[in-house]
């Protein structure tokens, strides 16, 4: 009788984990924002010199509170997703990045979803042959692996922008302004995942299975995305949480080179007037994502696993 | 930005971490294939120059003829130059140490603090280990380019800054193999000998365990000086590194973008700077895991 | 008729005379045609504001955003004349201290209310309120009060004779908000439909760090006496929307995302003039020139022959003519070429001695070298720091102090460390009077409120709340006072121009070029003006698109 309980076990003991991490990265930023020499309006307050601003976010972040209390505010405001106000902007900072987080989400998306595609069809054709074809592959994705995303961007504009003008070399109106940006994020990452799916599917197809199913008469292509594919997308799928990670990342670049609105813009000028608040908040949500993702991925790993199955 | 999946995941910056893998069947010098033969040149070259640019050009990176702005690549610039007047060349030849040496920084960084935590947490009893996997667990939630732009609002900008950014988010790259590399060695036969012998721990330690753990460090840090290297022009693209007229590569590249329509010359060169610097790393350190694995 | 009676005007105003000369006003980009209404355009800009409220700002690139739900009591014309706008006509008493003006009685702000007389009062006062923090407070320096004569008659009131006042009153910062959005205590920097002014485009919504867009006030028959037509603007909305990047801008106009962009880099002219589909205007010099302030009184700028051997110890010349490819003059003086208080004779009096400046500093006792080639003198390297705000940074400046770095390096062996600095540390370096050397061009103003902004005793070059911040050159700021004062215009411009040769001669500043606004459009848009107290490309009020 299939006991679901070790599955379940793991998943929650997952679970638990996703939720420690996050405390922990919430609890991270806090010590690093008292840690800093200064005190903490002066740090918040940036490079910003108003009248009573001090005073301000004294009031908002309770910072005359004993220090455990300022903690407990402080993860009770971030589990609420109330992540204060940004001085410099004016403006809660949720309300910022909520009307900025579209653009660079599509882009994000987009991107991955290209990526995993490229790297899906590249890998099925080409693992286990060795040849011209999968020296090639290799070489290009150690290629696009190794070119920084901003050198791509600024190749891409230069032949698709200025010399033929297919594409807008700037802005986000139109289906034609994602095009490029969404090349430029996705070719190295492509390379990376194209590298990790083909060796498992190297590794899977050395199994024993696979000479009982060609033994069948399955086609080799069919063999590959019926069969194959399942097992080598486990190892693959632990690779989610760095994935996004990685297309968050590279959207703050991408925006820039191809002058983008998005979250990226946002955390640029962020940083560059040191407005903690909403650096910290981009961050924190960064990383919470992360873990969101890779917790999903590895219970959907745990729920697919066919190792697990009990037969 | 391209940044490789830590450790945890068998393949770092390429295949052949997996014993039966497919060899590309290469033709080789000395036992080497000839493609980590040229990366390892490639590499020497480039520690040559981080040394002495004088050696390869004799101009002033940061100063030009300014009557000369925006000239392109020819007999007397090779790449041309730059609207000030400046060689690019010579920018190039002078840019490579900013971004090599800092990625060598970075690397340090997390070299030491992730073998330091991994041995401490492998050799650590279960909260400790508990503990420093989930500290792992967490640095590694925070996307590396995220984590520098909060070293950067928090610290300022500056080359030490972000090496101090990358290091910080490198560490679980360097130390979850490090600690199951611990966890490994910790049970061997040549350890538990010494310890029945009366060896004292740090002996213990530093004579029969940190040399079996750090066997892979090398290479993984190999692998990663390339990706440290392209995160370091990146955030210097972004303008969170040097100044100008610093010739450091992102930055080139950042001034670059400006006048690509009139001058593709001032967009390529240094990109091409950072992208061969970058694969030499990484088929190096390709190489010198499959070598590595082979070994085991 | 009313006579209006502008001190500093170059026309001699009489009214048929005044009438006429409005009719064939030369310099605004006077066309016959008649526009056709109706449309929308979109323009790309280089700057987002900081601060969306005319009081309070002081960014330059931000006016031209302002300008369009903004109106002055009277307009500048681009040869200097003051001439009607919301106020009909004005006099001044005879001891110069009263200002009373006739306002226009059919002006409307956004939200329906009149603008009258006791709206000027209300603005002018909170302008002075020291509680608004309002960067036009400086403008009102003299102002006592407003008394309402009557409900379109306003009387302004000041402690002195002011004559930089018409000027200043024409300047968007002292334009009109509604007194409720005044008295509403809203953050008005923020923008909004809560900024009721009474321009011809009314604000309807901001899109931080992406655009924001305008709709046409229907209600609009009050332009300026310098606008191309009166009444309504032609466009049904307008947008404007922020591309910091030259790149991006460009592109954004050659692929037809925007239909106007302002802030063309020199080596992007050639994507737009005399291209097919595209026109490209330049606007007039700006009044001031691109200057590098010195802060005289702080580090190794306290010596004169430090501060003259940056001053000459590279080819201005050269530089300004290879980075702007010859499309703009260098400068001579702070004030520009075109600015009525212009020194002209102040042209090849200085710079480009390198030898010279050599000896300044061999005789001032830099003599040693370090390895990277600076000098030294007891162990210390020559530096200067430039700290440039990032929001300031556009036109190719900071090339431009990068070329200057290089060369002073080769030629002299100074150190002129170039930083871009956030906006917030700029002004704590300024309430601290730490800053080094400042790189800027000034606000439109009256030639004499310029000066004194930088070089007079309330310029930033004097901070008052630090105490011993260096010695204080007392003979240049009394005659900046002694100008400020003076009515004659004769004797007015005597002062100015020795002002000017003063602060080059002791290098308190080193003017470098004279910018102008470049702006590119498609074809289709007709209408595109530069206004002349704004030193920047007009609002969108006269635009219109060609079918």
């Amino acid at each position: 009788m299939p006991s679901p309980h070790p599955v379940l076990k793991a998943a929650l003991l997952r679970l638990g984990s996703a939720l420690l991490v996050m405390w922990l990265a919430a609890s991270a930023t806090f010590v690093a924002l008292h840690a800093l020499p200064g005190r903490i309006q002066d740090i918040l307050a940036g490079d910003l010199e108003l009248p009573g601003l001090k005073e301000a976010i004294s009031a908002e972040w309770g910072l005359d509170r004993s220090l455990p209390e300022q903690y407990l505010d402080f993860i009770v405001r971030i589990a609420h997703g109330d992540f204060g106000s940004s001085y410099v902007m004016r403006q809660p900072v949720s309300k910022i990045i909520g009307s900025q987080v579209l653009p660079t989400v599509t882009l994000a998306l987009l991107a991955g979803a290209l990526a995993t595609l490229i790297a899906l069809t590249l890998a099925t054709l080409t693992a286990g042959r060795p040849g011209p074809a999968r020296r090639l592959a290799a070489t290009l994705e150690l290629g696009s692996a190794s070119v920084p995303v901003f050198w791509l961007g600024i190749l891409l504009l230069m032949a698709f922008s200025f010399r033929l003008p297919w594409f807008p070399v700037s802005g986000d109106e139109g289906w034609r302004a994602l095009v490029l940006p969404t090349l430029t994020l996705a070719l190295p990452t492509a390379g990376i995942l194209t590298q990790v799916l083909r060796e498992a599917m190297e590794k899977a197809l050395e199994q024993p299975f696979v000479t009982t199913v060609r033994a069948r008469g399955l086609g080799e292509l069919a063999l590959r995305l019926r069969h194959v594919l399942r097992h080598a997308l486990l190892p693959a799928v632990t690779l989610g949480g760095w994935l996004v990670g990685s297309l968050l990342g590279g959207a703050v670049i991408t925006e820039k080179v191809f002058g983008r609105p998005g979250l990226g813009t946002v955390t640029l000028n962020a940083v560059l007037s040191q407005d903690v608040p909403v650096v910290l908040a981009v961050v924190l949500l960064a990383a919470f994502v992360y873990v969101l993702v890779s917790t999903a991925l590895d219970l959907l790993y745990l729920a697919i696993d066919p190792r697990l199955q009990t037969p | 930005m391209n940044s490789t999946p830590d450790a945890s995941v068998p393949a770092t910056a390429g295949p052949g971490a997996t014993r039966m893998s497919v060899a590309p069947s290469l033709r080789t010098l000395a036992g080497w294939p000839w493609g980590a033969v040229l990366a390892a040149v490639f590499i020497a070259v480039l520690a040559g120059i981080t040394a002495f640019p004088q050696s390869l050009s004799g101009d002033d990176p940061l100063s030009g003829d300014i009557t000369q702005s925006l000239v392109p690549p020819g007999a007397e610039h090779w790449f041309g130059t730059d609207r000030l007047g400046r060689d690019v060349f010579t920018r190039v030849i002078y840019g490579a140490r900013y971004s090599l040496l800092i990625g060598l920084a970075a690397m340090a960084i997390s070299v030491s603090a992730g073998v330091l935590l991994g041995v401490a947490s492998g050799l650590g009893g279960r909260w400790r280990d508990e503990g420093i996997t989930r500290l792992f667990d967490v640095l590694s939630a925070f996307p590396a380019v995220l984590l520098a732009l909060l070293v950067v609002t928090f610290l300022g900008p500056g080359l030490f800054n972000i090496a101090l950014a990358i290091g910080i988010a490198g560490i679980p790259k360097f130390g979850r193999v490090v600690r199951s590399q611990t966890l490994l060695v910790r049970r061997a036969d040549y350890v538990t000998h010494a310890v029945i012998y009366g060896r004292s721990r740090l002996d213990t330690l530093l004579r029969h365990l940190l040399p079996n753990v750090l066997v892979a460090v090398p290479v993984i840090a190999t692998i990663n000086v390339g990706s440290a290297i392209i995160a370091v022009s990146g955030l210097s693209f972004l303008g969170l590194g040097p100044q100008p007229p610093t010739p450091e590569w992102g930055v080139m590249l950042a001034e670059g973008r400006d006048i690509l329509r009139v001058a593709w010359w001032a967009g390529v060169f240094p990109g091409l700077a950072i992208t061969t610097s970058v694969l030499a790393f990484s088929v190096l350190g390709q190489h010198l895991q499959r070598r590595f694995e082979g070994r085991l | 008729m009313t006579h209006h009676r502008s001190t500093l005007s170059s026309l001699t105003a009489l009214p048929a005379l005044s009438l006429l000369a409005l009719l064939t006003a030369p310099g605004s980009a006077w066309s016959n045609e008649a526009g056709v209404p109706g449309g929308q355009i979109t323009w790309g800009v280089t700057t987002e504001p900081a601060c969306f409220n005319p009081h309070r700002s002081s960014q330059q690139n931000a006016f031209l955003v302002i300008r369009n739900y903004i109106d002055s009591l009277v307009g500048k014309r681009s040869d200097g004349a003051f001439v009607p706008w919301l106020a009909k006509s004005w006099s001044v008493s005879s001891n110069g201290k009263e200002y009373t003006f006739q306002l226009r009685d059919d002006v409307r702000f956004h939200d329906g209310e009149r603008f009258n007389a006791e709206a000027v009062k209300a603005n002018f006062d909170f302008i002075r309120n020291p509680k608004s923090s309002a960067a036009a407070a400086s403008f009102l320096e003299y102002y006592l009060r407003t008394e309402v004569l009557g409900p379109y008659t306003a009387k302004v009131v000041l402690s002195q004779p002011d004559s930089a006042f018409l000027e200043s009153v024409s300047s968007v910062k002292l334009g009109f908000l509604s007194p409720k959005t005044l008295a509403s205590e809203a953050d008005l920097c923020s923008g909004g439909p809560g900024l009721v002014g009474t321009g011809p485009f009314i604000f309807e919504q901001y899109q931080r760090g992406q655009s924001v867009s305008f709709r046409k006030n229907p209600a609009y028959q009050w332009a300026p006496a310098f606008a191309q037509h009166t009444g309504p603007a032609y466009l049904d909305r307008v947008t404007y929307r922020f591309l910091p990047e030259y790149a991006v801008r460009t592109g954004a106009l050659s692929s037809g995302q925007v239909d106007l962009i302002e802030g063309v880099q020199p080596t992007d002219i050639s994507a737009f003039k005399d291209v097919a589909g595209f026109k490209l205007l330049t606007g007039p010099s700006s009044q001031t020139s691109f200057t590098l302030n010195i802060n005289y009184r702080r580090g190794v700028a306290t010596d004169i022959r430090v501060r003259r051997a940056l001053r000459d110890g590279f080819d201005l010349d050269a530089l300004v003519k290879s980075i702007y490819l010859g499309t703009v003059p260098r400068a001579w003086s702070n004030i520009g070429p075109d600015n009525s208080g212009y020194n002209p004779r102040l042209a090849g009096t200085w710079g480009h001695r390198v030898a010279e400046a050599n000896k300044l500093l061999d005789e001032a006792g830099w003599t040693g070298r370090d390895p990277q080639g600076f000098r030294t003198k007891d162990g210390k390297r020559l530096s200067i720091e430039v700290g440039y705000p990032q929001p300031y940074v556009r036109d190719n400046r900071d090339l431009l102090i990068q070329g200057i770095q290089a060369a002073l390096r080769k030629n002299i062996g100074l150190d002129l460390n170039l930083r871009i600095v956030s906006n917030g540390e700029w002004t704590k370096s300024l309430t601290e009077a730490s800053w080094s050397i400042y790189p800027n061009t000034l606000n439109p103003a009256d030639a004499a409120l310029e000066l004194r902004d930088v070089l007079g005793d309330t310029g930033f070059l004097y901070n008052k709340t630090v105490p011993d911040a260096g010695k204080v050159d007392t003979e240049l700021t009394g005659l900046i006072n002694e100008a400020r004062l003076q009515s004659d215009l004769k004797k007015r411009q005597a002062l100015l121009d020795k002002i000017q040769q003063i602060a080059v001669d002791r290098a308190y500043i080193v003017p470098l070029f004279a910018p102008h606004y470049v702006v590119a459009a498609k074809r289709q848009v007709e209408g595109i003006s530069f206004e002349a107290q704004l030193d920047s490309p007009s609002n969108s009020h006269d635009l219109w698109l060609r079918k």
